[in-house]
């Protein structure tokens, strides 16, 4: 297949790559990893003028730890966050351990994943349960917002077309704090998920009683989704399996699947209440360890 | 069987191995032609229509744009696969069938001009009712695909062997069920692509991503007229065929139609999307099954009815369907069977033939039900199997000849390996553990068109130096790595090692080869490559015995050296006369016995080029009944698997963790090449069982025409394997060699429902087993 005609830049600083989308607006598009993009440009969904490559600057790139919170660069590959490391939460290394397989992590980017904004995507789904911040560059500085509000549907955000994804904000590791990740699909690697589900969970010093706890959904609505109900079945009550299992049958009812040639609305209400469950168990056996390992 | 060989049942390493694994080996898309220019084919967006008009001129007038072609340009020929049922045309004359019907095609001095021709090309359609299902292409009313097929029926098959009625009368138990499979893709790696262009001689040579290189040569030229020998087919390294590349393609034909007309080559190739519309890839089947058996287990009966959606076309359905009941003839003992096959046109891509053809889910639904006859009369389902399985010299009720079967060892290698005994009947609840049986041909008796041609031929020279020799074959090397076992069959019949023999492949200069289907190579193409190297010994050493004024029969040739019984023998005036010839180099022949390196140089010198040649057809096989041929072959391979699963009763997701396989190949040429044959047919049989299935929307569009929606497995998915290599010897064999590249895959999916059935209960009847699917029946279950 052949990729359509384009114009390619590759600005050396945030500025210029403003500067330069501000001139080009709608018909130029950034290019990260390029795993969706080119995908698209080969199949003719996507036809920009320009494609404007953002692996020259620096300003998204690299981690930063400080004050108890962590700042991801949107040139991060799936890859190296699946890899972990001190400022990666374990919840997010498990997401982008499942994105696709080593070669397509070895391009994807955090940022990519962040913008294209699939339903199901392995990467959202774990920064959306740890409540991270996406910062969004503009003409006129920086804004920071939150995740929980920032998908509005499939492929669609509230980043305006001047702006680029620069960096995630969130709390850094630490103990007590844990997550799990659950993937279903019909195979163990190259797959979009039918139902996938991101649970955190951060408990108080007794290492018993929910302090805060998120629970994203995938495949079960027009975005990555969480789930108030769940949320508020558990928090304040203790880690347990009684309202681990309040907690699946609130993230049940409050997905939004639909029918498709991947499956039933049905089935996938039904492994939102199994796989929320089992991420849950999952998150607080992590969440446990890092408190014992601690002590 | 071990016989006492040199080279065959090595682990010899294969010819195309260096190549591949440096990436130097050369496919389709990286041999370039002088001035090439770019085809892009027009395909209907519509699956049923009318076409009102055709309007070219705008392509045309495109820059860039040299030949625009459509039905007026091209004979109004019919093509296709069985010449009894040829029902297809380069481009759609005034009708397309299904989306992805060929209406046009354009060569432009480059693809980008040449794609935006063709959307400047205009048709327009009056739609026709689109009929996407059996019961709707059946159903009273609907419109016929085609005036010659009328109903849309494309094939209907009644056959009975014996007396099933009769039989059923004294059975003690019947057992019936159903089953539903779902269309595959090939999925092979390299989609398909060609270059067309004509020689200085007139040739028109095509170099095709191709399974049959003849069958493509005879096509191409029926269509454009040409004679046989002005056309030449080229296959190179090819990345998988699995069936569906086993016929001529539109872009074969329409590169031909393009090349002539413009003088110039031209290449044509499919994208991912267009290798799903073209298809030829496995049917969706339906199948009924009604068994009878004594009390004791023996088989009687068997009543089988079968629903074939065939898609658009015929293309290879006429074999399918007649496979989809003859393959059940054994590996049983089954005196009475009765089958009526019916294949059906719908307004989808056309199904073929795909490995293991149309046995694979007739023999799925046979095994589960002998594994709920067992059940049921309270058997372990092993001892069911071996109570009525055939053995060497057993013949089918539907005349199919067992002249070697190691049906017992198959079984009892995966009894073992698998540690059946301790497994069955004590694993964990989700756990569960099952057999099944398979059998396949070593290649069709009959070619596809009707012809006493041979089905291969075969030219070995001899190096004028003696220092080797090549073998020249127009079989396809496809990936199964059959250069590699001819190279092996022609050493050892010349008696010389692997390393000094080369082997030129796929191409119609080199003779006849019917091509890589029906798992013939190694049967077919192994025995004419046997015969032409032992023709080249034995010129080698009539020469040598008359030079040494012997008996021809005292000499022998061995692992490069000629062995001479007897009495000892003067060979120095040989050895003085080739070191005379081949002063200056360094590596003269030494040693108390003459080398094949003296001898083959000696025959050059008194006879000129050393040239054998080798042939094979099949004896005439099989009954005299209605389809009596499909089915037929000169020898049988068999196979036998346990799977072992888990199964997440939460979720309904199989995990298939472990295979024990067994493969009945006669001898195998090379252990390596089996082995690789039996994990690549688990693979796929894995895939099929599990995850594949093409989808269409209510149009007739493909939803999922990607290797990212179609999901075969990866390696992730693949179980542990455990290969066991059973060899029968074969006396229909070269060196008693038979297939394994289909049979393999016969039984690995029922197996796998087999151990699904241990793990839940659960008697499965539609594949593939997603795990909603699974899911839902374990619920229903629950609620029952």
């Amino acid at each position: 297949m052949l990729l359509p005609s384009f114009d390619y830049y590759r600005p050396q600083s945030l500025p210029e790559a403003l500067s330069l989308l501000g001139e080009m607006g709608e018909d130029a598009r950034p290019l990260a990893g390029g795993t969706d993009l080119l995908v698209n440009l080969k199949l003719k969904k996507l036809a920009p003028k320009v494609l404007l490559d953002l692996g020259g600057l620096e300003e998204l790139k690299g981690n930063r730890a400080d004050d108890g919170l962590v700042s991801l660069g949107a040139l991060d590959t799936a890859s190296r966050l699946a890899s972990g490391g001190p400022e990666v939460p374990g919840l997010l290394a498990m997401g982008a351990g499942a994105l696709g397989s080593p070669q397509v992590r070895n391009r994807a980017t955090l940022g990519g994943n962040l913008v294209t904004a699939r339903p199901a995507a392995d990467i959202c789904l774990p920064l959306l349960a740890l409540g991270a911040k996406a910062v969004l560059a503009g003409p006129n500085g920086e804004r920071e917002v939150a995740l929980d509000g920032y998908f509005k549907g499939p492929g669609y955000t509230v980043k305006e077309a001047g702006e680029i994804l620069t960096r995630v904000i969130l709390d850094a590791p630490r103990p007590g704090v844990g997550g799990g990740y659950q993937k279903l699909g019909l195979r163990q690697a190259m797959e979009i998920a039918l139902v996938n589900v991101a649970a955190h969970l951060e408990l108080e010093d007794d290492g018993k009683t929910v302090a805060l706890a998120r629970v994203a959904l995938g495949a079960v609505a027009p975005f990555p989704m969480l789930s108030p109900g769940a949320a508020s079945a558990l928090i304040g009550k203790p880690a347990q399996e009684t309202c681990f299992s309040e907690a699946a049958e609130a993230a049940a009812a409050e997905a939004r699947p639909i029918d498709d040639h991947r499956g039933s609305a049905a089935y996938r209400r039904d492994m939102v209440r199994t796989l929320t469950l089992r991420a849950l168990r999952q998150a607080l056996s992590q969440a446990q360890g890092n408190q014992e390992a601690q002590a | 069987m071990s016989g006492n060989f040199e080279v065959i049942g090595s682990r010899a390493p294969r010819k195309d191995a260096p190549n591949k694994s440096t990436g130097k080996a050369r496919y389709i898309e990286d041999i370039k032609f002088p001035g090439e220019l770019a085809g892009a084919l027009l395909q209907s967006p519509q699956a049923h229509a009318k076409i009102k008009r055709i309007d070219i001129s705008r392509a045309q007038a495109l820059p860039g744009v040299v030949a625009v072609i459509t039905a007026q340009d091209v004979p109004d020929v019919k093509y296709g696969v069985s010449p009894a049922r040829y029902d297809e045309t380069l481009f759609a004359v005034d009708r397309v069938r299904y989306v992805g019907d060929e209406i046009a095609a354009v060569a432009a001095e480059d693809l980008a001009t040449a794609q935006r021709a063709v959307e400047f090309i205009e048709v327009e359609y009056e739609p026709l009712p689109v009929l996407l299902t059996v019961e709707q292409a059946t159903a009273e009313g609907a419109p016929w695909l085609h005036e010659q097929f009328p109903d849309n029926v494309c094939a209907q098959v009644e056959q009975e062997f014996g007396d099933v009625e009769a039989a059923f009368a004294g059975c003690d138990l019947i057992q019936e069920g159903s089953f539903f499979s779902k269309r595959q893709d090939g999925a092979f790696i390299e989609p398909n692509q060609c270059v067309a262009l004509m020689d200085s001689d007139g040739v028109l040579n095509l170099h095709s991503s191709t399974q049959v290189p003849h069958y493509v040569q005879r096509t191409l030229a029926m269509v454009t007229g040409l004679n046989m020998s002005k056309v030449r087919v080229v296959k190179p390294y090819v990345g998988g065929g699995f069936g569906p590349k086993a016929s001529a393609t539109p872009i074969d034909l329409a590169a031909g139609f393009l090349a002539m007309k413009t003088g110039r080559p031209v290449r044509m190739a499919y994208t991912r999307e267009q290798v799903f519309l073209f298809s030829r890839a496995r049917h969706g089947f339906t199948h009924h099954m009604k068994i009878g058996v004594k009390k004791d287990g023996t088989l009687m009966a068997l009543d089988h009815r079968a629903t074939l959606d065939g898609g658009a076309y015929s293309s290879f359905g006429i074999a399918t369907v007649y496979y989809a009941g003859s393959l059940l003839g054994g590996p049983y003992k089954l005196p009475n069977m009765r089958y009526h096959g019916l294949r059906v046109f719908t307004n989808k891509p056309a199904c073929g033939a795909q490995r293991g053809h149309g046995g694979v889910i007739a023999r799925a639904l046979f095994e589960q039900q002998m594994d709920v006859i067992a059940e049921r009369l309270g058997m372990d389902p092993i001892e069911l199997r071996l109570k009525n399985m055939m053995e060497t010299g057993d013949v089918t009720c539907n005349d199919l000849a067992m002249s070697s079967l190691g049906m017992r060892e198959c079984i009892e290698a995966v009894k073992n390996g698998s540690g059946w005994d301790q497994k069955k009947g004590k694993l964990p609840k989700g756990k569960g553990i099952g057999m099944a049986c398979g059998f396949f041909v070593s290649g069709a008796g009959y070619p596809i068109y009707r012809s006493e041609t041979y089905h291969c031929t075969i030219m070995i020279k001899a190096d004028e130096d003696g220092g080797g020799i090549v073998v020249y074959t127009a079989s396809a090397e496809i990936g199964q790595g059959s250069e590699t076992t001819m190279a092996m069959i022609a050493a050892e019949a010349v008696g010389i090692p692997y390393e000094q023999v080369r082997v030129k492949s796929g191409d119609t200069d080199f003779g006849i080869d019917l091509g890589a289907y029906s798992s013939r190579t190694t049967l077919m193409t192994g025995h004419a490559t046997k015969e032409a190297g032992e023709n080249l010994k034995a010129m080698i050493l009539e020469t040598l015995a008359q030079e040494l004024e012997i008996d021809q029969s005292r000499l022998d040739i061995k692992n490069g050296l000629i062995k001479i019984s007897g009495d000892p023998v003067d060979f120095s005036a040989i050895r003085i006369g080739y070191i005379k010839e081949h002063r200056g180099w360094q590596d003269q022949p030494s040693g108390d016995e003459l080398t094949f390196r003296e001898a083959a140089r000696l025959a050059y010198l008194r006879r000129g080029t050393l040239v054998s040649t080798g042939k094979y057809k099949p004896p005439v096989l099989g009954g005299k009944y209605k389809g009596a041929a499909v089915g037929t072959s000169p020898a049988y391979g068999c196979s036998a698997q346990v799977a072992e699963v888990s199964v997440d009763f939460e979720t309904g997701q199989i995990k298939v963790e472990r295979i024990t396989d067994a493969h009945d190949c006669g001898q195998a040429v090379n252990l390596t090449s089996v082995e690789a044959q039996m994990q690549g047919s688990v693979s796929m049989g894995l895939g099929e069982a599990l995850f594949e299935e093409v989808k269409f929307d209510g149009q007739g569009r493909i939803l999922n025409p990607s290797l990212g929606e179609y999901h075969i497995p990866t390696v992730m998915d693949m179980p542990e394997t455990k290969c066991i290599v059973v060899e029968s010897g074969e006396p229909n064999g070269p060196f008693g060699a038979k297939e394994v590249g289909e049979g393999a895959i016969m039984p690995t999916i029922p197996a796998i429902l087999n151990a699904v059935r241990n793990a839940t209960g659960l008697v499965l009847d539609e594949t593939p087993l997603t795990p909603e699917r699974v899911y839902l029946a374990i619920k229903k279950q629950k609620g029952a």
